[in-house]
């Protein structure tokens, strides 16, 4: 009877730990995610898509806007997963590099601004549920992680492009000629740009 | 008379707009709390529960913290999650990221993890982010179907690159933060 009685002990205890590090969770997170969410979500709200959609057609026209800006603008405003549409202003051949970029900032923006990927938060907030445990701010790790955030979306935008430039003009070459690669690469690279530009130019049009 | 009539409707009728707008936001936000946050509350701390109470919680310390405390054990993690076979199956709804950030977090809390190591750790658990979801979010962006036949591979590949040089990044950025804990 007693083993019994601690077993029982024993498997309530395990829930009733779970049940105080929920109640942490809920006092510790939520409030101020709530009051900062509806503050984000409202000036979201007020500047409206259409404005941002004219910001990424300008923004598509350079690498630095493209990899860097619209990834960021994008997930700040339409939020994970509508920020990918953002890649419908771009030529075929950067879709999947913008993809990339955006994606890769759905998490580093959280420490700032959660409302971007809210049913993702512990990706952050996990971690950072340490720091506040040790006694530590989060602005250091939170502003750190968005930073770093930024330059890897920036280099995995451009990462990406030339590894699809290269898929792409190898699919095109006939199999016999695979020895002239690199400068079909080459050779490929500079219409990639005009059929950019054309491509962008009718999405103007759109 | 009439002058004010007006430019007191139009003022009412613009903070009423706006009024709305704010509204609309606090609904937006308590509704995705309860969608989407305290769903995930529950399970963390379910599994924080169990793993804490029943002592699997030293298996993780013995295990994963000192892999996690150095950075070659996790560049070591960073290139495991971005392997292109596995990164598709680790990176649905970012269910192991957050798990795996979790209990770094709770080894971070206990002091197994120096706080510093909690930049490169947000990177070396997440090189997978997205992976599973190329060929929706690249039809989102209205790619064409050939587009996406050379995307997915393009990305899968870039983030062998990618994932364990963001962490490299991120432990260089690391430098000077929570210096002494």
């Amino acid at each position: 009877m007693e083993i019994a009685a601690r077993i029982a002990e024993g498997f309530i205890g395990m829930f009733q730990k779970g049940g105080t590090t929920f109640v942490g969770l809920v006092t510790g997170i939520i409030p101020l995610l709530i009051v900062l969410m509806t503050a984000v979500n409202a000036l979201v709200r007020l500047i409206g898509p259409e404005r941002i959609d004219k910001v990424a057609m300008i923004s598509s026209r350079n690498v630095l806007l493209r990899y860097l800006v619209l990834p960021f603008l994008a997930v700040f405003f339409l939020t994970n997963p509508m920020a990918y549409t953002m890649g419908r202003f771009l030529p075929e051949k950067q879709k999947p590099a913008f993809y990339d970029a955006a994606v890769s900032f759905v998490h580093p923006i959280l420490g700032l601004f959660p409302h971007a990927n809210p049913g993702e938060i512990f990706v952050w907030a996990g971690i950072a549920a340490g720091i506040t445990k040790l006694g530590l701010g989060l602005g250091d790790l939170a502003i750190r992680y968005f930073l770093v955030g930024l330059l890897v979306i920036f280099i995995r935008g451009l990462v990406t492009e030339r590894i699809t430039a290269i898929m792409w003009a190898r699919r095109s070459v006939p199999e016999g000629q695979s020895q002239g690669e690199e400068s079909t690469s080459a050779a490929e690279a500079a219409p990639a740009v005009e059929t950019g530009g054309a491509a962008f130019a009718s999405g103007e049009e759109a | 008379m009439q002058v004010v009539a007006r430019g007191l409707e139009a003022i009412g009728r613009a903070v009423g707009n706006v009024v709305g707008i704010l509204y609309q936001a606090g609904r937006d936000t308590i509704d995705q709390v309860i969608r989407n946050i305290l769903p995930f509350m529950a399970f963390i701390s379910m599994v924080i529960g169990i793993i804490l109470y029943t002592g699997i919680g030293n298996i993780i310390a013995h295990t994963l913290s000192p892999l996690a405390s150095n950075i070659f054990g996790l560049l070591l993690m960073s290139v495991i999650c971005a392997i292109p076979i596995l990164s598709p199956l680790l990176g649905p709804g970012a269910v192991i990221a957050q798990v795996v950030g979790t209990l770094l977090g709770v080894e971070i809390g206990l002091g197994h993890i120096p706080a510093q190591y909690a930049l490169p750790a947000l990177f070396a658990i997440n090189p997978q982010v997205g992976c599973d979801f190329i060929p929706v979010g690249l039809a989102l962006g209205e790619a064409e179907p050939e587009t996406t036949e050379i995307g997915v591979p393009a990305v899968l590949m870039s983030r062998l690159i990618t994932g364990p040089l963001a962490v490299v990044i991120a432990y260089l950025a690391s430098f000077g933060m929570y210096a002494g804990h």
